[in-house]
Parts: structure tokens; C-alpha cells; sequence
């Protein structure tokens, strides 16, 4: 019984880490960029890809190719927000309508990058297998390429929250989240800081597309399935909050560990019924301000 | 007297032009065979329809524009196709819209499928509505049979569960033994229907279902299903899924040593991909399958046409051979009736045995008859998606039981 527990919690949590890393990403979007990112999944399915065409064209190590493909992935994501969001926001009279500007926006860059990714490599399934065997931990069996992917999700995710806890520039992100007038009176750059905030989010749907793909097959059309899982754990743990956002991964993670080993069929409905009755109970999110 | 000439003259040209714009002269007017196509360019059915049907039209039109296309005796001449094709964003509704369209405005000369089950359901009605045949590629299910009789335009060319794949691997699998099966199934039409045909053909033959589970598409984490079915001992592993599905279910039973004696999934196995992402440790993996390159000469050089010089990814041994097959059977069909008459033509292709690449082919009540498929089940053998099933159509023996999943490199 004990080692049914244990199985089904460790599962949970290596679903978790996956979920929280998604989604710390978008949390950064939003929370400070003030741009829910509906094309978050593509970015992490251009993060999957590169890692995979690295992979399979050079050799080259996956866990090695999250720190090629991940600056580069964070350029786009700075020259997106430089370009089209801050035009939007320039010419945006209130930041409720520039919300929904980007919004639309980002729907479009959907299709766009989508559709790129279609062009350039096709839309059939690519994989491949690496780190794919058993690790045996308190008696149960546990593939290695998910414990590697939590532990990299909770280093990433740990490493950044240091970054904006400790560093003069996460000072100014944190400050930009709170109140980006107030930050850009005390000296911010904030258009810089609001694109660089973008870049990091891309920089980390980079990190959780190159983990996933050590998991799963990849698409092109992958992304919309991992951005629906993304605003899920983003509004659980708290619109703008990155702990909350790791905290709403994994609980989402245990939870659907427990439903999936109950019954498989019920994993979908127990996250939307958890959803709602958390948001009901707290609508702010877990760590929500 | 001069206006009167004038005016006759005037009624002779009309006469004239008339009379040729009425085709009286249809060489001249016919140039060309338009066939159109409503197709998942974008959307998530790309990746099947990417890698499915649209390798097929792409090579078998240019092939055939390149012999001067298809020989129309009513026009003297041959004529080549032309292809109209459609992106329906993998919606059906915008299917439905395009498909009309197609017929209505484009005024096609023929229509080529839609891509997915759910898709082939909602356009065949509109195809025979209007005439036009639908000989479908992606797709195909136990409930289509129930339709296709009051569907005399609609053909239907891929194989599926009961016609004919699980009723051969039940009796491949009870010959060698086999006592216990588990079966894992997505919980849509495709999962749902192979997960009940295999409860009725497996115990046939002999082999208990030991569990049972559903799993929502999109599902993640497979490994407490596939504990389950470790602990329950099972002889058999089912995989009824999609790739998306198939391909990590293999990932998580290679890294838990779950070694069953037999381990199919399907679709998802018959794919090249499959082979490149987990490479030797395919041995013994059984999926669906209609032919295998080294089958016969023709199956070879289908291979050739098909794959030569080109990623071992966008093999598919199930589907390619029958869709190809289809298209053959149609062209066929068109030259043998000699006219674009799509009732003249439907009329023949729904009753005369004609030669494709599978050898002579036929369908029955709009199913492309079994005994005209060249396989049914395939297992990986030494990188080679080998025909295991039925046996005289066997390219090597089925292999039972799998060897266990090889020691990765840590």
C-alpha cells in the first residue's frame, strides 16, 4: 500500500515539474508583460523541435542543446515583444486594451509560427529515444528521462526565482510587475525589462519543449494542448506569481497522478472540477495578489 | 438586299459558334481531369494527413501527368489531373462547406477524401448526395459498414479492425500460444471499436482479456496503466491508440522492463518513424500492415516510388499500399468505362475485379475486399517491417514471444 502511495505521488510530481515549467514561463508573460501568451505551446514546441533536430542531425546531447536553442529562442521572443507588443501597447489607451490587443495578437502568432514549423519540417509525428529506461526508487519503477526533466524543471525553475530575487535586473522585473509607472519614474527601463520578461518566457517554454521532447513524440501542432496547460496552472497558482505557478503545477500533477491511477478517463474532468472549485473558493489563485 | 445578306451571314457565325461551344467536338473542349480535395494542411490532423494519403497523390499525379494521365475514350485522348486542393484547418465543419463548394462551384470532375474517421462519416453523405465518387484513404471503422449500402458512391479503401487485422492476430496469436491479453485503448471511436472487436476475436482463439483500460486522448503519463498491466502478467499487450499515444506507450514499457510476449500498437508501429525514434528495440513489435517492400516485385517498386531517397520517417506500411491501390483501381475504372460519367464509372468499380499493385482488386458492398489486401499484421524484425499475418501473405514468421526491450545505453 505504502509503495502504491509513494508510486503514485512521485508520478505526480514528474508530471508536476513538467506542468510547472510550462507554466513559469507564461507566468512571467503575463505577470509582467501584462501579454497572455496564447502562443506560449509554440514556443515550446520550437524549443522541442530544435532539440530534436540537434539530436538527430549532430548527436548532439539533449540536456546540451536546451542551452543552444534556449538563447536563441529568447532573442525571438525580445524582438517579438520589441516589435509587435510594444507597437500594441504604444498605441493602446488603457493597459485592459492592450490586454485584449495581445491577446489577439498572440493568437495570430499562433498560426503564424504554427504554420512555419508545418513548412519547415513537416507535420508528422518525430521522436526519438534517449535516457529511456528504468530508475528504481523506494521499490517502483520510474523512467529516467522523467526524473532528469523534474530535475531540471526544479533547478531551471529554482535558478530563476533566485535571479529575481537576488540580481539588480530581477529587482527591476519584480518592480515592473508591481507597478511598471512607478518602476519607470525610479529609473526602469521598462520597455526593456517588459521585453526582456518576454524572453524569458520564451527562454523557458525553450527549456520545457527540449524536456518534453526527451519524453514524448513532437509535433508542429503540439503547442495549443501545453498553452491550455499552461493558463490552467497560471490561473491555479495565482495570475502573475511564479512560485504560485510552480505550486499549481505540481498540485495539478498529484492530482492528476491519483485520478489517472483511480480511473484514467476521470484525470481530464478531476483538473477542471479541481479548477473550478479552487477558483471559487480562492479566485485570486493560490498565491494570487 | 444587302441587309438581308448581312443578316444572314450574322445567324450563319452564331450558328457556328453555337455549335462548337456545344461540344460537338469534345476532344477540343476537354483538356483536363479537375479532381478536388478538401485536406488538413494546418491544423493537428496534418500530422496524418501529412503523412498518410498526401505522400501518395503527390507522387501518383505527377507519375501519371508524366504518361500524359488518364486515357478517356470518349475524348480520343489522354488527360491529365489537375488537383484542387483545399486547407480545412482540420475542421470538420469547414470540411463540409469545402466539400460542397468543390462540387457546387468548382464543379470538379471528381473528389478525393477527406482525412480521419469523423471526416470520411460527414462527407460521404454529401459525395453521394450529389454523384460524385468518394473512394476514401484515412479512415475507415466498423460502424462505416452499416452506412456504406445506402452509400453506392462511397468506397472505402483502408483497412480496420474486424476487416480484417484483429481476426488474423487473434488466430496468429492463439496458434503460438498465447493465454492472457491486456488492452490499453484511447478512449475515442477508433479505441472503443478495436478494444471490442479484439474481446470478441481474441477469446475465439482462446485468450482471456486480463484488463482492460481506457485512456483519454492526450493522456501523458501512461506508466500506471502500464504497471497494471505488468502486474497483471498478461502474455499480450494492446496498444489501441494513435501515435501520440503508441509511441510513448512503448517508451514507458521499455523503461519499466515491462516484456510482455507480444506487444502491438497500432496505429503507430507501422510507421517508419516508429523504427527511427526507438531504432532495435522495435524487435518483435507488431502494428497493421498491408503489404512489406521485399512482398513481391510490384511491392518493391511501389517502395522504390514511394521511399527511395527520401526520410525513413514518412513510411507507412498499412495505409500507403491501399491508397495507392485505390487510386489505381479508380484510374482504371475511368478507362475502362471511357467517359468522366462518374455513374458509369461507380457501376463498374462496385462490381468488376481490376489490377492494382496489390494484385486483382475489388470491393465488396464499398469495402476494398480482405482477400485482396496483402497483409494484415506486421512485425519489426531486424529493422524490417515484415508481413506476419495471414500466412499466405507472409514475408517471414511471426516471431512469439518478442524479445525482451534491449539494455539502453545509460
Amino acid at each position: 500500500m505504502f509503495v502504491t502511495i509513494l508510486d503514485v505521488v512521485i508520478a505526480g510530481l514528474l508530471l508536476g515539474g513538467i506542468y510547472a515549467l510550462i507554466a513559469v514561463g507564461l507566468s512571467l508573460q503575463y505577470g509582467v508583460a501584462r501579454v497572455l501568451n496564447i502562443s506560449h505551446g509554440e514556443f515550446i514546441m520550437l524549443g522541442a523541435f530544435g532539440t530534436w533536430m540537434l539530436y538527430k542531425m549532430a548527436g548532439i546531447n539533449p540536456l546540451i542543446t536546451l542551452a543552444m536553442c534556449g538563447p536563441v529562442i529568447f532573442l525571438i521572443g525580445f524582438f517579438l515583444h520589441r516589435t509587435l507588443f510594444r507597437s500594441l501597447l504604444n498605441s493602446s489607451a488603457s493597459s485592459d486594451i492592450f490586454e485584449g490587443r495581445s491577446l489577439l495578437a498572440s493568437f495570430g502568432l499562433l498560426f503564424i509560427i504554427q504554420n512555419i514549423a508545418i513548412l519547415v519540417w513537416g507535420a508528422d509525428i518525430k521522436g526519438y529515444s534517449y535516457l529511456s529506461y528504468g530508475v528504481n526508487l523506494a521499490g517502483s519503477l520510474f523512467e529516467a528521462n522523467r526524473l532528469v526533466t523534474l530535475l531540471f524543471a526544479v533547478v531551471i525553475s529554482a535558478a530563476f526565482y533566485l535571479f529575481l530575487a537576488c540580481t539588480r535586473l530581477g529587482k527591476a522585473i519584480r518592480a515592473a510587475a508591481q507597478d511598471p509607472a512607478t518602476a519607470g519614474l525610479m529609473g526602469v527601463n521598462i520597455n526593456k525589462v517588459l521585453a526582456l520578461c518576454f524572453g524569458f518566457g520564451a527562454l523557458m517554454a525553450s527549456f520545457a519543449g527540449g524536456l518534453l521532447s526527451m519524453c514524448y513524440p513532437i509535433t508542429a501542432t503540439m503547442g495549443m494542448e501545453y498553452t491550455i496547460i499552461a493558463i490552467i496552472v497560471v490561473v491555479l497558482g495565482g495570475l502573475g506569481s511564479i512560485v504560485g505557478s510552480f505550486i499549481g503545477g505540481f498540485l495539478l500533477g498529484l492530482i492528476g497522478s491519483i485520478v489517472t491511477y483511480i480511473e484514467p478517463g476521470l484525470a481530464l474532468v478531476a483538473y477542471y472540477v479541481i479548477f473550478t472549485v479552487l477558483l471559487l473558493a480562492k479566485p485570486k489563485g493560490i498565491l494570487g495578489k | 438586299m444587302k441587309n438581308k445578306v448581312l443578316l444572314g451571314l450574322l445567324v450563319l457565325t452564331v450558328a457556328v459558334v453555337f455549335l462548337c461551344g456545344a461540344g460537338i467536338t469534345p476532344s477540343l473542349a476537354k483538356d483536363k481531369i479537375v479532381v478536388g480535395m478538401s485536406r488538413p494542411l494546418s491544423g493537428w490532423l496534418a500530422v496524418i494527413g501529412d503523412s498518410a494519403f498526401k505522400p501518395i497523390y503527390e507522387t501518383w499525379v505527377p507519375m501519371v501527368n508524366a504518361q500524359g494521365g488518364i486515357y478517356v475514350k470518349e475524348y480520343k485522348k489522354k488527360l491529365p489531373i489537375e488537383l484542387i486542393i483545399y486547407d480545412d484547418k482540420s475542421d470538420v465543419g469547414t470540411m463540409t462547406r469545402l466539400t460542397e463548394k468543390l462540387i457546387v462551384e468548382d464543379k470538379v470532375d471528381f473528389l478525393w477524401p477527406a482525412c480521419g474517421t469523423s471526416f470520411v462519416f460527414a462527407q460521404a453523405p454529401i459525395a453521394n448526395k450529389h454523384g460524385y465518387i468518394l473512394v476514401t484513404a484515412e479512415g475507415g471503422a466498423t460502424q462505416i459498414k452499416d452506412m456504406l449500402p445506402s452509400l453506392p458512391y462511397v468506397f472505402v479503401s483502408l483497412s480496420f479492425s474486424d476487416w480484417y487485422e484483429l481476426p488474423v492476430f487473434a488466430e496468429l496469436l492463439g496458434e503460438a500460444g498465447a493465454k492472457t491479453a491486456y488492452i490499453m485503448y484511447i478512449g475515442d471511436l477508433h479505441g472503443i471499436e478495436y478494444s471490442g472487436v479484439a474481446g470478441i476475436e481474441f477469446p475465439k482463439h482462446g485468450i482471456e482479456i486480463a484488463g482492460i483500460k481506457s485512456v483519454p486522448p492526450g493522456t501523458k503519463d501512461l506508466s500506471p496503466i502500464i504497471k497494471k498491466a505488468k502486474a497483471s502478467n498478461a502474455d499480450v499487450f494492446c496498444a489501441f491508440g494513435y501515435p501520440d499515444m503508441v509511441l510513448p506507450a512503448t517508451g514507458t514499457s521499455m523503461a519499466l522492463g515491462y516484456n510482455p510476449k507480444a506487444w502491438i500498437g497500432g496505429p503507430g508501429a507501422n510507421f517508419g518513424f516508429y523504427h527511427t525514434t526507438f531504432g532495435p528495440a522495435t524487435e518483435g513489435v507488431c502494428g497493421f500492415t498491408t503489404f512489406a517492400c521485399n512482398q513481391s516485385a510490384a511491392a518493391k517498386e511501389l517502395c522504390d516510388k514511394l521511399y527511395k531517397g527520401k526520410p525513413e520517417e514518412i513510411r507507412d506500411f498499412w495505409g500507403h499500399p491501399l491508397y495507392w491501390a485505390a487510386l489505381e483501381f479508380w484510374k482504371a475504372a475511368i478507362e475502362k468505362a471511357g467517359t468522366l460519367d462518374q455513374k458509369v464509372i461507380r457501376d463498374i468499380m462496385a462490381t468488376e475485379k481490376l489490377n492494382t499493385m496489390l494484385g486483382p482488386t475489388w470491393f465488396e458492398n464499398g469495402l476494398m475486399a480482405k482477400e485482396a489486401h496483402t497483409g494484415e499484421i506486421g512485425q519489426w524484425q531486424k529493422g524490417v517491417f515484415e508481413v506476419v499475418g495471414p500466412k499466405k501473405h507472409a514475408t517471414a514468421k511471426f516471431v512469439y514471444p518478442k524479445p525482451a526491450w534491449p539494455k539502453p545505453k545509460k
